[in-house]
């Protein structure tokens, strides 16, 4: 479903702070894996996001999704493909725009944007079921900007936007880091239920190392830019907190020798 | 006060069909301003250019619908430029806007070849209704609102539309627009270009009703359609999108008679621009006085 096959990005390139974010970099996920990804800060994650999504396109390296390569594409193109829900609940929706004319935005991704009329009624019946999945009430507030959302809200509603459609690969960039406990649980369980119910392909980026080990059928550790730890399978699901952590000190201690 | 009274009054028909002509350059400012965050003064430069277009395609013997559709595609020209350059260079959109306009001032002169030309031999748009028995004034009136009405309920269906909703998430969340498949750089660039379209058609307009163009017309246009702008909204808020397009028209309108009462109160010429600048002032202020509409967004201001 996804393939990187060694993916290179270097920022300031020459410079003296010249940094290696992905080091051939290669990844391969199947059609309904639910890849956890974890690493310490700097090892490439939100590069590696970015790169998946086109909004940083890699100096070298290939990346298929679906069939498609979409390596040189730019993010609108590559749309159809991806969906993003990121920390930032503002940065996935339209402040200024209605939950509805939201929902609609997030529709147009599969269907691209033509001449005819957008929010029919057929389709918001449509995308008031989809909200009443939430639970949240977000469906009786349908013409209501989404500035007068909660952050909780906001990002759910995020979160509706990404799966509607069903997109190739999901890519959730540390979603619920910005919300409360409570909220965070709430959005985390209704992407759960999401992901499971559609099989959608996902990549999860958490420093949760509970929800690493507990979610997903594959975590992948990023190192400097490169897949340092995978595991999968049995392997996976025998991992523990401690096992994980166990691995960003190998880390830690490679820094403090400057290795 | 009667005589002053009288005075307003009898300037309305002329200064109603002065006001309709500037509805369509303070949709120009609207459009980019307000639906894709894009603070743009290309007007000022693209107003005149569809003077000195619409003038020199009637000189040179097209029917006068044709001038001005010429003056829009000018206009279009230059507000796309005017995008370009912001996205491509990442230049500030108000610089950039000031770039374009600065050269358009050459190339309009290019275009006429003098800094005035004369219109009173040529066939004009108002010609339409000559026949009809108004005055002049009120042919104007009557064609240039036909023609601001259309445009307005055009827009209106336009932003009711898949199209023109992805034109509205670009300026609310252009990120997020992005990662919806919408391609910015297209919308943008078609939507600022789309507001130098507006523009040159009043700056079209305003030549066929002055009968003549002149490359100094556009001298000041920009801070009247802002000022028009911003009393449209005042009254009439920008909540929807309906009535975000209706407050172009009325604030048009209701500016020209505010300037209108000032001339007729007495005031010189000169002193306008400290009126004009006053009602913007009160507009901008009047939220924070505790003067706001009730619903009114509580922080609206002049960003960038």
């Amino acid at each position: 479903m996804l393939e990187i096959s060694n993916a290179r990005k270097t920022f300031f390139k020459g410079m003296p702070d010249e940094k290696v974010a992905l080091d051939g970099l290669s990844l391969k996920l199947n059609r309904g894996d639910f890849v956890v990804v974890i690493g310490s800060n700097g090892a490439g994650k939100s590069t590696m996001m970015n790169a998946i999504s086109g909004a940083l396109l890699v100096d070298s390296g290939r990346i298929v999704i679906n069939g498609d390569d979409v390596t040189t594409m730019p993010v609108h193109a590559r749309a159809r493909h991806v969906a993003r829900v990121f920390q930032d609940p503002m940065k996935g929706t339209a402040a200024s725009m209605t939950i509805a004319e939201n929902m609609l935005l997030a529709d147009l991704r599969q269907n691209p944007a033509r001449l005819r009329r957008g929010l029919t009624p057929q389709r918001r019946e449509k995308y008031r079921e989809h909200l009443s999945y939430l639970g949240l009430g977000l469906e009786n507030r349908f013409d209501t900007q989404v500035s007068l959302l909660s952050g909780g809200q906001r990002q759910s509603l995020s979160l509706v936007m990404a799966v509607s459609g069903e997109p190739d690969v999901l890519l959730l960039d540390e979603h619920t880091a910005a919300l409360d406990p409570r909220t965070a649980d709430l959005v985390l369980n209704a992407t759960l239920r999401a992901v499971n119910a559609l099989k959608l392909t996902t990549m999860m980026v958490t420093h949760n190392m509970a929800h690493a080990v507990e979610y997903g059928n594959r975590v992948i550790m990023l190192d400097s830019g490169k897949v340092l730890l995978e595991l999968s399978g049995e392997e996976k699901a025998r991992a523990t907190v401690r096992d994980l952590i166990g691995h960003f000190s190998v880390k830690t201690d490679r820094m403090v020798l400057g290795v | 006060m009667i005589d002053i009274f009288n005075a307003w009054v009898a300037m309305i028909p002329a200064t109603l069909a002065q006001s309709l002509i500037l509805s369509f350059v303070v949709m120009a400012v609207m459009l980019p301003f307000r639906i894709l965050s894009f603070p743009d003064l290309t007007s000022e430069g693209s107003y005149p250019l569809g003077g000195c277009v619409c003038a020199m395609t009637l000189v040179a013997g097209a029917p006068p619908l044709v001038a001005l559709l010429a003056a829009a595609a000018a206009g279009f020209l230059a507000g796309c430029l005017t995008a370009f350059i912001h996205l491509r260079f990442r230049i500030h959109t108000l610089l950039a806007g000031i770039l374009i306009t600065t050269m358009l001032y050459s190339i309009n002169l290019r275009i006429m070849g003098k800094a005035n030309t004369p219109l009173f031999q040529e066939t004009k748009i108002f010609g339409w209704l000559a026949d009809v028995g108004l005055t002049d004034s009120w042919v104007k009136i009557v064609l240039v609102g036909a023609m601001i009405l259309l445009l307005a309920l055009a827009l209106n269906l336009w932003f009711l539309t898949e199209h023109g909703t992805a034109m509205r998430a670009v300026g609310a969340n252009a990120e997020m627009a992005e990662a919806q498949g919408i391609n910015v750089w297209g919308v943008t660039i078609g939507g600022v270009g789309l507001a130098g379209a507006c523009a040159a058609f009043g700056g079209g307009l305003m030549a066929q009703s002055q009968s003549f163009a002149d490359v100094n017309m556009g001298l000041g246009v920009l801070i009247n359609a802002l000022a028009a702008l911003m009393i449209g909204e005042g009254l009439i808020g920008r909540k929807t999108i309906q009535r975000q397009i209706a407050a172009v028209v009325v604030g048009a309108v209701v500016y020209y008679q505010l300037i209108s009462v000032c001339l007729a109160v007495g005031l010189p010429p000169g002193d306008l621009k400290i009126a004009t600048g006053v009602f913007v002032l009160i507009m901008l202020a009047a939220p924070s006085l505790g003067l706001k509409r009730a619903g009114a967004q509580p922080k609206e201001c002049f960003k960038e």
